[in-house]
């Protein structure tokens, strides 16, 4: 089962944000890094340090079937994803050192939340970490609304 | 002290219905009360619903989480509530883990933690879900006592009204220092009696306003928890002025026995045995009523709403369109496991929906048969409530009893319940000329 496309799509949109609102050369950089850091710390901050760590976990697990690049990937113990892209650098400019594998880990995260608190409150808690425009249809890349 | 150099105390709206009426008149502001209870008894629930009702963007909540139950399972389940507003979270409404601190830390921790959050969000209410599993933890530098002190205090200080969760079991109540610091302390219970469960909330204590006291039962819904209080919410409404006016059953020789018919505000009492008419008698006296003008309702437990109506069609008694048009309710109230609290809730509701003057009761003992096992056991002390409550407000209650018919006795009720009523119409058959007939 891969991840929903209306997941990658948001999944995608808060990447290309964090893209463009950082420095994309250093590894903390990473827009996909930035995103994940952004969830452990909304998330974590309810759901508490291990609460997240789990999720992460699950997530991490569900992705790599499909994204072999995640197979170095590891979930420590406070949250901290490690080892992202290991597989597949790609430092070019404006490119993420995670590339499709952290889309798609991403993606499971935001996945698993829907899952569990449904759609409405997932939103509702992302947009305290991003602003509107991220969610706004028009910046959506099937014209889905997220 | 007069009464305007008194402090005001705010009361803040418990969004529990029912609620505010036990508490006396809403939750006071800046109080620190402790939920306890066993778990499942609607503690978390409860919580939640006051956060919804009371938190904003400018004065958030802020639910802190300890060790128990997960914040996203909790989330998962509490959003099933039609309370649960997803928007509010989580600019209104921050949840806030614990688990971490109270884990690898001590309670002087905890204690700082939320000193931070709180001194960051000000916010205008705390709740602390579940205080009691910090109590388990050894070894801490702080006892809980001293942390509920503190934790008092400074939540005071910083103008927030909190609640405190707790896992109790009854026998945990009495000498327990820590519900001496508390400003109010609701207690809720379910218990098994027979199949049924049954809930009961107490307000153990509840400084600076006049709570209900006794045990009040209590309903979770999709709604959330819905409160009944033993006075059904009538407390602050005058008693009506006893009225002479009559109001008729449209049958002519009975109107005039009755000098005109029933007094307003009166309890009246049918009583025979099976077959003897009482429904029909009951059914004329509403039907006549919403002749009148007089919105009317009648509470069945025997029978569903529509074959009542269809049988009033078959005697040549119209009640489909008065319910059509708002002057008439039939209320069938789900059978086996009812408290007299809730269905004098509906009837209430329904009171003021219409504005009905006049009640029909079938039967009492069909009533009896819809509650509870255990409130079966007060049946008449609560019939004895609901009946004041309803008259005092100006409705004429008419109550269907069915009686066993003998040839050496003639009883009015098998409940022993003539001192509640006010008049009693007793129908029975006679043998006339080798045939029956009612009387």
């Amino acid at each position: 089962m891969k991840a929903a496309s209306e997941m990658r799509d948001l999944a995608n949109r808060l990447i290309a944000y964090e893209g463009g609102a950082g420095n994309g050369s250093e590894p903390m950089g990473s827009p996909t890094l930035r995103v994940y850091e952004k969830l452990r710390q909304s998330l974590g901050e309810f759901v508490g340090v291990a609460g997240f760590q789990s999720l992460a976990t699950r997530a991490l697990t569900l992705a790599r079937p499909e994204a072999p690049s995640l197979s170095a990937a590891l979930v420590t113990a406070d949250g901290a994803l490690k080892g992202l892209g290991k597989t597949e650098n790609r430092f070019d400019n404006g490119s993420d050192l995670a590339g499709e594998g952290g889309v798609i880990l991403i993606a499971r995260l935001l996945g698993l939340l829907r899952i569990f608190i449904g759609e409405a409150l997932t939103l509702s808690l992302l947009r305290n970490a991003w602003p509107g425009e991220v969610f706004d249809d028009r910046n959506s890349e099937n014209g889905r609304k997220a | 002290m007069s009464t305007q150099d008194k402090v005001t105390i705010n009361k803040l709206p418990t969004g529990v219905p029912g609620l505010d009426e036990i508490v006396g008149g809403g939750l006071p502001e800046f109080s620190f009360n402790i939920i306890a209870g066993a778990p499942g008894s609607g503690k978390t629930t409860l919580a939640h619903q006051f956060v919804f009702a009371n938190a904003s963007l400018e004065r958030p909540a802020l639910y802190f989480t300890v060790l128990g139950e997960s914040a996203i399972k909790m989330l998962r389940y509490q959003q099933q509530y039609t309370f649960f507003d997803p928007a509010k979270l989580p600019g209104s409404i921050r949840f806030i883990n614990l688990s971490q601190v109270v884990l690898e830390k001590d309670l002087g921790a905890v204690l700082e933690e939320i000193t931070k959050e709180v001194e960051k969000a000000n916010p205008s209410v705390v709740v602390v879900d579940s205080f009691r599993t910090m109590v388990r933890k050894p070894n801490s530098d702080m006892d809980l006592q001293s942390f509920i002190q503190r934790l008092a205090l400074f939540l005071a200080s910083w103008q927030a009204t909190t609640f405190l969760i707790g896992e109790y079991a009854e026998d945990e109540l009495r000498d327990n220092p820590i519900f001496t610091v508390a400003d109010g302390l609701f207690w809720l219970r379910q218990t098994a009696e027979r199949n049924s469960i049954v809930r009961k909330l107490q307000i153990i204590k509840m400084r600076g306003q006049d709570s209900v006291p006794g045990l009040h039962t209590f309903r979770i819904t999709d709604a959330g928890v819905q409160a009944f209080s033993r006075t059904f919410g009538l407390t602050a409404r005058k008693r009506n002025p006893p009225s002479n006016r009559r109001l008729c059953f449209g049958i002519p020789e009975l109107d005039k026995m009755l000098d005109g018919g029933v007094r307003e505000g009166d309890s009246v009492l049918i009583a025979g045995s099976s077959g003897t008419g009482k429904s029909v008698l009951a059914t004329q006296f509403i039907a006549e009523g919403i002749s009148h003008g007089e919105p009317g309702i009648v509470a069945v437990f025997e029978e569903r709403p529509e074959a009542y109506a269809e049988r009033a069609t078959s005697l040549g008694l119209d009640l489909e369109t008065p319910q059509k048009d708002g002057k008439l309710t039939i209320l069938y109230l789900r059978p086996l496991d009812l408290s007299v609290d809730e269905t004098m809730q509906s009837i209430l509701d329904a009171v003021e929906n219409i504005g009905a003057k006049r009640l029909v009761i079938d039967s009492l003992a069909g009533f009896e048969m819809a509650l509870s096992p255990g409130f079966r056991a007060d049946f008449r002390e609560s019939l004895y409530r609901m009946i004041f409550a309803l008259t005092g407000i100006g409705v004429t209650i008419l109550s269907t009893v069915e009686v066993d018919e003998s040839f050496t006795e003639f009883p009015f009720s098998t409940y022993s319940i003539s001192f509640l009523c006010d008049d009693i119409l007793r129908l029975r058959y006679v043998s006339i000329d080798e045939g029956h007939s009612r009387v």
